[in-house]
């Protein structure tokens, strides 16, 4: 066989197997199970969790990671618009954190997609999220002789900017849902109804797919836009630094958020309003729902589907009127509601202890090396 | 190979005969003391009155900042002396900052400003101080995004720069246009050297002799503006601050870190080193520009790092050398000023320095608060009901 031989023929092998697989997906998605338990390190983890807790870690010191993503909503928030750093707003509704580690691409517009680190990064130094110079929280941190030996019992060494992106994923890891009813084969016969119609008459599977409930990708189902964006120049003000840091043009009289196009970049546009299908796990504590958190309740969600999503000229063409009974809906929701484990509010997942009032002086200061 | 140690040392003090030499050549051609005028206006930025009543609002208004709550004027208090009455100036919520606050009134006559020469203009100090993390930690796209925010501030920006929507680099170039409406050419001294002998009293008389004279003070405070506006070690010692406080200790590692030094310099540095993080000269370890002398009546505490309280103290540390009533000194020696030596002065002569100092401040100017404008909605209900049927 000559080279050129070789290739087609090895061209024409991909090509029959890519095939084999895609039509396999299309008849069948992912299939729906239980998340893959990880390993963690258990100092690291715990590092991470003091460092989430930590208010020093915005550039007031007046938030932290968890004013937003607050245990007792499933580490998101009951605000349908993300509260924002002091003297700010945002534009999105917080997503939460638990499971976070086992996606692909974070946030609403799946713009970030290399890992936890960089989210991680991004969310600290964010203005209108954490509005902090890392270098100065290598300081802060360095200055709290807790975190001087935790990072050394963690095996970091010296507390670092570095170290800080690391054992903040690590202490994500161990916020995998355990204990929802459909993990434990424990489901009341209206949830498995609900799943039959989630799996069949419904189509949610069709986009909510494999163990995190989603195929990781962008959809634009019509969501109305959460106008709260633009009367409060708080959210405003978010929204308008957000889109000119991204590069849309016409940022000033943008009304709309774009959604997956500021990293599809479309000419066509048709990716305008396309947002990342969001996972369904641990919903019973994260309301209000969709990117902007237009909808309340897990009823009114199933009621919007049902009536086939919103309206966008841009609407996916899966969604379409399901005419679900009230009972079926019902059904739906139960199924839902069976996707949320127990609450991870205990101190197994929260930092309980309270962090020093002020800095500690480093004594002797002239002679111990900065 | 004994060369290989050797030069240095005679580097170090080829440098100290030059740096005398330099001392005398300047001194014989110090400008002497003058009548200060009006400050230069730079060509792309020209004043009008609208420019400055917006450079004013925008002085004052905290939402050029990180969490909207600090302006230029927290730390340039206009009854703090437009600078702020603490050793270190306050600093963005959550920190503290590591140097002291300089007051704005005259900022307008310097060539470079920041204590160590930072920033080429007063349009390019304002952004770093509002930026910075220690000061001002804002970011521009979300200071730009508030200044649309506020219709008044939109029809000023258009009024005075033309700005379809307002551009932050234009409230910069208005903000130092205000800064240069914050002068004094009044004084005491000013009025005396315009004729007026009755200006200074007898005892202000002596002590400008002294200034000019046996005080060397003229060595590098001299002209219009009482300043060279070169850099100097005068041998303040490090802020005792960063000893006792945990929050100044983190600010001040944040700067080495921040300004980039070596791992060496990071790890064993515990006094500002200057002008050094500019030009990374280790000469210039410790050097600081020549402050101005005009309005110190109302800027106290004093030095880059806010060591002295009074006059009175700034006097008696010079009067000895460079070196603190309780011996202390900089941690940079080698690059300390040999213009700086003990001046002997007695008693009454240190009291008739610090009556001379008195006469480079007139009135103070004091200013209140403008009311600021609102934000407001920028799309009408109507606008966005229009959006949403799209």
């Amino acid at each position: 066989m000559s080279n050129k031989v070789l290739k087609a023929s090895l061209l024409a092998g991909i090509l029959v197997a890519t095939g084999a697989v895609s039509t396999g997906q299309a008849a069948e998605t992912p299939e729906l199970g239980p998340l893959p338990a990880l390993e963690t390190d258990a100092a690291k983890a715990n590092l991470g969790k003091r460092l989430f807790f930590d208010p020093r870690l915005s550039g007031d010191a007046a938030i932290s990671c968890a004013s937003c993503h607050n245990p007792e909503y499933g580490f998101a928030n009951d605000q349908p618009l993300s509260p924002g750093y002091p003297g700010n707003g945002n534009f999105r509704n917080t997503p939460t954190v638990i499971n976070a580690v086992h996606k692909k691409t974070w946030f609403h517009d799946g713009r970030m997609g290399t890992n936890l680190n960089d989210v991680t990064r991004e969310m600290i130094t964010e203005d209108y999220i954490m509005n902090m110079d890392m270098r100065l929280m290598q300081e802060r941190v360095k200055q709290d002789p807790v975190y001087v030996q935790m990072f050394k019992d963690a095996g970091y060494g010296e507390p670092s900017n570095g170290s800080v992106r690391n054992a903040i994923p690590e202490f994500l890891k161990t916020l995998t849902s355990r204990g929802a009813a459909f993990d434990e084969s424990a489901m009341s016969d209206a949830a498995k109804r609900g799943l039959n119609l989630f799996q069949g008459k419904a189509g949610c599977a069709g986009c909510h797919s494999g163990p995190m409930f989603s195929d990781g990708k962008p959809h634009n189902t019509g969501v109305p836009e959460n106008l709260e964006i633009f009367r409060d120049p708080d959210n405003h003000q978010a929204f308008i630094a957000f889109n000119m840091f991204m590069g849309n043009g016409n940022y000033m009289q943008l009304k709309r958020d774009v959604g997956a196009h500021v990293r599809l970049h479309k000419a066509d546009k048709s990716d305008v309003g396309q947002f990342m299908t969001p996972s369904l796990r641990e919903l019973k504590y994260t309301a209000p729902y969709m990117h902007n958190g237009m909808l309340q309740t897990l009823p009114q969600v199933v009621r919007f589907y049902n009536n086939g999503g919103g309206e966008d000229k841009n609407k996916d063409p899966l969604l379409k009127p399901l005419n679900l009974t009230a009972a079926e809906q019902n059904d739906l929701v139960e199924f839902l509601l069976a996707l949320s484990g127990e609450p991870l509010t205990s101190d197994e997942h929260v930092w309980t202890e309270p962090y020093p009032d002020e800095y500690e002086v480093i004594a002797d200061w002239r002679n111990v090396p900065n | 190979m004994k060369l290989r140690t050797k030069p240095k040392r005679l580097a170090l003090a080829g440098a100290v005969v030059a740096g005398v030499i330099v001392g005398l050549a300047t001194a014989a051609e110090m400008p002497p003391l003058a009548p200060l005028g009006d400050p230069p206006i730079p060509a792309d930025n020209i004043q009008t009155d609208a420019k400055v009543e917006l450079g004013k609002l925008l002085f004052f208004d905290p939402r050029l900042g990180g969490d909207a709550s600090v302006s230029c004027a927290s730390c340039h208090e206009p009854e703090q002396g437009w600078a702020f009455a603490e050793d270190i100036s306050r600093g963005y919520p959550g920190t503290v900052h590591w140097r002291n606050s300089q007051t704005v009134i005259n900022s307008a006559y310097y060539g470079k400003l920041f204590w160590a020469g930072a920033a080429s203009s007063l349009e390019k100090q304002a952004p770093s101080a509002a930026k910075g993390a220690v000061a001002g930690n804002g970011e521009n796209d979300i200071m730009e995004a508030r200044l649309a925010l506020i219709p008044e501030y939109r029809d000023r920006f258009k009024a005075v720069f033309g700005d379809e929507w307002p551009l932050i680099g234009n409230a910069w170039r208005a903000i130092a246009a205000f800064e240069r409406t914050l002068v004094q050419t009044d004084t005491p001294l000013d009025k005396y050297l315009k004729g007026d002998a009755s200006a200074l009293t007898e005892q202000q008389v002596r002590g400008k002799e002294l200034f000019e004279g046996k005080a060397g003070c003229m060595s590098c405070h001299n002209g219009a503006l009482a300043s060279d506006q070169a850099y100097h070690n005068i041998g303040v010692p490090p802020n005792l601050r960063w000893e006792e406080d945990g929050l100044a200790q983190i600010t001040f590692r944040y700067e080495l870190y921040a300004k980039g030094v070596n791992e060496k310099m990071y790890r064993h540095t515990k006094a500002d080193p200057g002008l050094y993080f500019r030009t990374k000269n280790k000469w210039d370890k410790g050097k600081f520009r020549t402050p101005s002398l005009r309005y110190t009546l109302y800027t106290a505490p004093y030095m880059h790092n806010g060591a002295f309280y009074t006059l009175e103290e700034v006097v008696d540390f010079y009067n000895a050398g460079g070196v603190t009533e309780d011996g202390r000194t900089t941690d940079f020696p080698e690059s300390k000023s040999p213009l700086i030596q003990p001046l002997n002065l007695s008693d009454e002569e240190k009291e008739d320095l610090v009556a001379f100092l008195e006469a480079f401040s007139g009135d103070e100017i004091l200013m209140a608060k403008p009311e600021l404008p609102p934000y407001a909605p920028l799309f009408t209900e109507a606008d966005l009901l229009l959006e949403v049927k799209k």
